[in-house]
Order: structure tokens, then C-alpha cells, then sequence
């Protein structure tokens, strides 16, 4: 340990930038393998992406047939997490929930990070009113429970999505625009991005502020290069850090909401399962049968957890100057 | 001291008043004709569009209007306490309402008197221990408590506590908050927001320990408990006040989940009701009302912040 701080404190003047980006993410990656509950947390998300990829491939049944002969059977050898009122394995489709869960956080991480990224960054280079405008937006979103917005926003923005859903079909008779698992997904990932874009346009607007500022930057503006060139090219990549870390915690945030909505019934709606509307149907039979329950909960809990940890290791790890102590 | 909250209440107002604008184009332009809502069960076409009856009931409740006037009409109405009538039961959305509000405002107050008797030692414990196993532990637990879910903890509690270990009876319905039925719903309500109380209250210390005067008092030889007490834990309470608003929304949209789970008739119970109904008016009255209780919290914060540190007595008399 003593060489390597010694060592760390010799290379903080003398080596070339090249060199040093090299080691600052190797020390980070480093830092992330020594946090024991970051580990554990990156492999139960691996083998949540795995079954959300191939689980439907390796589960023995369909998450949708129904059986009604062995309908609410506690767990047994055949039926590893039993059945439900109609007879369709849990655990199968306490596996499909994965893909739900997972498909629509990773899109809804990917998009809401895009919108922060272009919102921060016009915020943060451009400042003045423009910034003004948008922080105190922001803050305000940043201030009341995101479940209440998108609650409001799930329920009036269904029938509009339904009826221009309705409408694409009868132009193309495209049968695609008919299935309302479709709508049901389309609907809970817009409505999340438009509650969980904020934090991320924060982050990047304060990154930005701090690299807009550098002597490159003022040498490419000196430049003549485009402002489109300056942001996206020397700004963005020098910024972009902190928002990986956020992209974990946003993970987790938004499996949490996709499966409130659900829960809620304006989210994923059943038949189509996802672990929000399995907990809230268990919810109705769970002192006869609390494994309907207990599965689809347990599951979503440790889904969540695995984020929050990996999250904070992934920020110990990034910024050692928050470092505990 | 009055300019200055009238200050605070200009920086949160026109906030307030915009979400409530967003709000209610949302349902205004989305959430579909409320006449047809109203008479959604019974199978008549007396209320369809371009039936004489539906277009003087439309005249009646104002809905030709612009849109404009009639969000200035509904905001004018709700100023004075009058939300308007449900859609699904035609009864009076206030009356739901402060039958509704008692038991959430409870619930929340509660939570945060647990929060704040439970979530300041256990920070303070953590930070006396820095990197130590109880820290470890306390900041593990906050932060394994605050990823979970409240609509899983909570049954998950329920299983254990009333099925599995059947020391507790099953809570249904709210019978008050010194009451038994209260303690698996006020246990989830705290558990979560908790751990923004406990890391505030931690780094609060930590930040404090390093200062001079804390070094001063142990060199002259205090003892060690009357360092802490006297000199370290007085100024940890301002930090931990000001991220009460953030504590509040997250209680608010925790205790709305719960509430559907327990059973409890609160302000969540409402919202899952105005969902079921397409009951916008509820719904609404509802946003309005959470909206009322952050925004009421984070005034509070900013008042009761330059009382709690002398420093900021300046930034009182209004130099914002």
C-alpha cells in the first residue's frame, strides 16, 4: 500500500496526459474490485441481463399458458416458485419480468441520459437566462415525488398514445400498432424519461461549467471552431464521467418506477408480466398463497439493492475525493 | 422576517403554479371528455357529443371556456377551497379530500419524528466509528434499506411479521398512530428516507470534528463524551434540516404506495381510486395537494434554516 500511494503522489505533476488517463481509470477499476458489495452487485446484474436475454429460451413453460388444473400450487419440484389462479408457472414468469424490468430501464437510462446530456450542456456552456430557465425547471422536477408526475402523466397520456396507435394502423395495417403490450411499453418508457431526465442534466450542466473554462477549450474557440464542434467534441467527453455513475443509480431508479406504475396498474398491464403487477396481483391472495408474492418482491429487491450498491461503489470508485473520509 | 418569507414563497409559487399548469393540460387535452366519464356506465346516448342535453350540460360546467380561463377558474375556486366535484361519484373532491389528508399528514409527521429520533444517532454513531464495523453497518444498511422498494419491503414485512412469525395482527384499514396496526406502515414509511437523514448527519459530524474548535476543546483537556456533546453534535442538526425537503417527497410518494398496500385511506388511496375511475377532478385535488405539502416543507426548510445558524441571520433581513 505505502509504495503505491508514494507512487501515485510522484505521477501527479511528472507524466503525460496520455499516461495518466490510462492509470486514473485503471486506479478506479481497481478501487471498484476492493469493494466487495460492487462486485457481488455487477454479478447479480450479470445474471440479470442474462436472463433477460436467454431466460424466455430456458424457462420449461410459457409464461402465458394457463393450466387451470394446477392453478395456485405453493412451489413443488415441477413448478420450482408454484403456480398462480390461473395455473401459469411464477417462475417462468418472474424470468420474463426480468426482460420487462430490464428492457425498459436500459431504454429509459439511454434516452434520459441523451435529453440530460443536451440539456445540461446547453445550460452549463451557454448559462445566462437559458440556464436560469432550465436549473430552476430542474430543481422544481427534482422537488416533488416523481411517482405523483408520472402517475398523472401514465394516465393522460394513454389515451392520446392509444388513439395515434389506432391511427398508424388503420394508414399501414400494420398488426405491430394493434398489440397493446406495445403501447403498454412505449407508454411506461416515455412517461419514466420525462420524470428521470433531471438529475442528469444537473450533473452534466456542473461538469460542463468546470470544463468549458480550459485552455483547450478557450484554444478551440480561439480556433473558430463551430460551438457544435467545441460541446460535443472537447466538451462532452471531458464531462460525461459523473453521468456514468448516475446511469447505475438511474437503473435502479427507473426498474423501481417502471414496477410502481405497474403496481399501480397504469404501468405494464397483465397479462404481460413484470414484477410491479405480479407483486400487486399476489397482493390480493397473500395470506393463502404468499409465494405469489414473496417471488416477484424478493426478486425486484435485490434487483434494486444490486443497483444502489453498485452505484456507490461505482462513485467511490470514480470520485476518490468523496472518498468515505 | 416577513419580506423574507414572502421572498421565499415569490422563489416557490410560480413553480407551484406552472407544474399545476402542466398538470392540468395533461389531463385537459389527454385524459379525454369528462361528461363522458361522468356517464361512462350507463348505456345511454343522451351524453354523447352533438346530443342537445350533452351540449347544455357541457355549456353548465363550463367546459366550452378556453382552456386558459378555465385552469384561471379552477386555481380562483381551489385558492377558496372549492376542488371541484368527482367524476365518478359527483361528490364534492374537498370533502374526499379532508377525510383523506389527516391520515397521510399523520403518517408523514410520524415518520419524520422516527426518522429524525433514529436516523441522527445511528449518523452520529456512524461518524464517532469512521471505517470501522459499526459505520460499515449503518451506512450498508441505509443504503440496502433505501434501494429497496416500498411496495416490497412492505409486504415483505407483512409475510414475516403477521404470516410467517405471527407476532403482529394483520394491519388493514388505520386505527391511529399510537395504535398497533401502525407499526409495520410507520416502519415502512421511515425505513427508506431514513438513509438521507443518516449520511447528512454523518458527513455533518465528520465535517465538524475537523474544526478548530473541536481540536481547541480537546487540547485543553475535555473529556471525550463532553467534546461531543457540548461542542460537536449542536451545529449537525442544520444540514439534516435542510434536506427535510427531500425527506418529505420521498415519504410522500412512499406513504402513497403503502397506503395502497396496508389499505389505509389516504391520499394514495384516493390517487389508486382516481386511476381506477378516470376520475381527473380526484386526481387533481390530489397532485394539488402533495404539490401543497413539498412546497409548505421546503418553506419551512428555508425559514427555520437562519434560525437554527447564526451565520445566516443576514440572509434573513431579505440579502438573498
Amino acid at each position: 500500500m505505502a509504495p503505491a500511494s508514494t507512487i501515485k503522489k510522484l505521477t501527479d505533476d511528472g507524466v503525460t496526459a496520455d499516461e495518466k488517463a490510462i492509470g486514473i481509470w485503471r486506479d478506479s477499476f481497481d478501487r471498484l474490485l476492493k469493494n466487495k458489495m460492487a462486485v457481488l452487485s455487477i454479478a447479480v446484474v450479470v445474471i440479470l441481463f442474462f436472463f433477460a436475454i436467454f431466460g424466455p429460451y430456458l424457462t420449461p413453460y410459457d409464461f402465458l399458458k394457463q393450466d387451470l388444473s394446477i392453478r395456485g400450487q405453493p412451489p413443488s419440484a415441477d413448478h420450482w416458485l408454484g403456480t398462480d389462479n390461473l395455473g401459469r408457472d411464477v417462475l417462468s414468469r418472474v424470468i420474463y419480468g426480468a426482460r420487462t424490468a430490464t428492457l425498459v430501464s436500459l431504454l429509459v437510462v439511454v434516452l434520459s441520459s441523451l435529453i440530460g446530456v443536451v440539456v445540461g450542456s446547453i445550460s452549463g456552456y451557454f448559462g445566462g437566462k437559458v440556464d436560469f430557465f432550465l436549473m430552476w425547471f430542474t430543481d422544481l422536477n427534482m422537488a416533488f415525488p416523481n411517482l405523483v408526475l408520472g402517475v398523472v402523466l401514465a394516465v393522460s397520456l394513454r389515451p392520446p398514445l392509444s388513439r395515434w396507435m389506432e391511427q398508424m394502423y388503420l394508414s399501414t395495417l400494420n398488426p405491430v400498432f394493434r398489440q397493446s403490450s406495445l403501447l403498454d411499453l412505449a407508454l411506461v418508457i416515455v412517461v419514466i424519461v420525462l420524470v428521470a431526465w433531471c438529475p442528469y442534466a444537473r450533473l452534466l450542466r456542473s461538469q460542463v461549467m468546470a470544463v468549458r473554462n480550459y485552455n483547450y477549450v478557450l484554444a478551440a474557440r480561439a480556433l473558430g471552431l463551430p460551438t457544435f464542434t467545441i460541446v460535443t467534441k472537447y466538451i462532452i467527453p471531458n464531462a460525461i464521467g459523473p453521468v456514468i455513475v448516475q446511469m447505475s443509480a438511474g437503473m435502479g431508479s427507473a426498474m423501481l418506477t417502471e414496477s410502481a406504475l405497474s403496481f399501480l396498474g397504469i404501468g405494464i398491464q397483465p397479462p404481460i408480466p413484470s414484477w410491479g403487477n405480479m407483486i400487486n396481483e399476489g397482493l390480493r391472495q397473500w395470506t393463502s398463497a404468499p409465494h405469489l408474492l414473496m417471488a416477484p418482491a424478493l426478486v425486484l429487491g435485490l434487483m434494486t439493492v444490486a443497483f444502489s450498491f453498485l452505484g456507490d461503489g461505482l462513485n467511490d470508485a470514480l470520485n476518490p475525493r468523496q472518498w468515505k473520509g | 422576517m416577513i419580506r423574507f418569507i414572502l421572498l421565499r414563497l415569490l422563489r416557490w409559487l410560480p413553480g407551484v403554479l406552472l407544474l399545476l399548469l402542466i398538470v392540468y393540460a395533461l389531463m385537459f387535452y389527454g385524459g379525454g371528455d369528462p361528461i363522458q366519464i361522468m356517464f361512462s356506465r350507463e348505456a345511454t346516448d343522451l351524453f354523447q357529443p352533438g346530443n342537445p342535453r350533452y351540449e347544455a350540460l357541457k355549456d353548465k360546467m363550463g367546459l366550452n371556456r378556453p382552456f386558459l380561463v378555465q385552469f384561471g377558474d379552477y386555481v380562483w375556486k381551489a385558492a377558496q377551497g372549492d376542488l371541484g366535484l368527482s367524476l365518478a361519484d359527483g361528490r364534492p373532491v374537498m370533502e374526499s379530500i379532508s377525510a383523506a389528508f389527516p391520515i397521510t399528514l399523520s403518517i408523514a409527521l410520524a415518520a419524520t419524528a422516527i426518522i429524525a429520533l433514529v436516523g441522527i444517532p445511528l449518523g452520529v454513531i456512524a461518524a464517532l466509528n469512521q471505517n470501522h464495523w459499526p459505520d460499515n453497518l449503518i451506512l450498508g444498511g441505509a443504503l440496502f434499506f433505501w434501494g429497496i422498494p416500498t411496495f416490497v419491503i412492505a409486504p415483505l414485512l407483512m409475510v414475516l411479521l403477521c404470516l410467517q412469525f405471527p407476532i403482529l395482527p394483520v394491519p388493514h384499514g388505520w386505527t391511529g398512530v399510537f395504535t398497533v396496526n401502525a407499526i409495520i406502515p410507520l416502519t415502512v414509511a421511515a425505513i427508506r428516507p431514513m438513509a438521507i437523514v443518516i449520511r447528512q448527519a454523518r458527513s455533518a459530524v465528520l465535517d465538524v470534528l475537523s474544526e478548530d474548535y473541536i481540536r481547541t476543546a480537546r487540547a485543553k483537556g475535555l473529556p471525550e463524551w463532553v467534546t461531543i456533546t457540548k461542542h460537536a453534535l449542536r451545529p449537525v442538526l442544520t444540514p439534516v434540516v435542510t434536506q427535510m425537503g427531500v425527506v418529505m417527497t420521498n415519504l410522500l410518494a412512499g406513504s402513497l404506495l403503502l397506503e395502497i398496500v396496508f389499505g389505509i385511506p389516504g391520499i394514495g388511496r384516493l390517487i389508486r381510486d382516481g386511476i381506477l375511475n378516470n376520475d381527473y377532478s380526484l386526481l387533481l385535488g390530489c397532485v394539488l395537494v402533495v404539490l401543497t405539502m413539498v412546497t409548505l416543507t421546503n418553506l419551512l426548510v428555508d425559514i427555520s434554516y437562519p434560525l437554527l445558524d447564526p451565520r445566516l441571520k443576514q440572509a434573513q433581513r431579505g440579502d438573498v
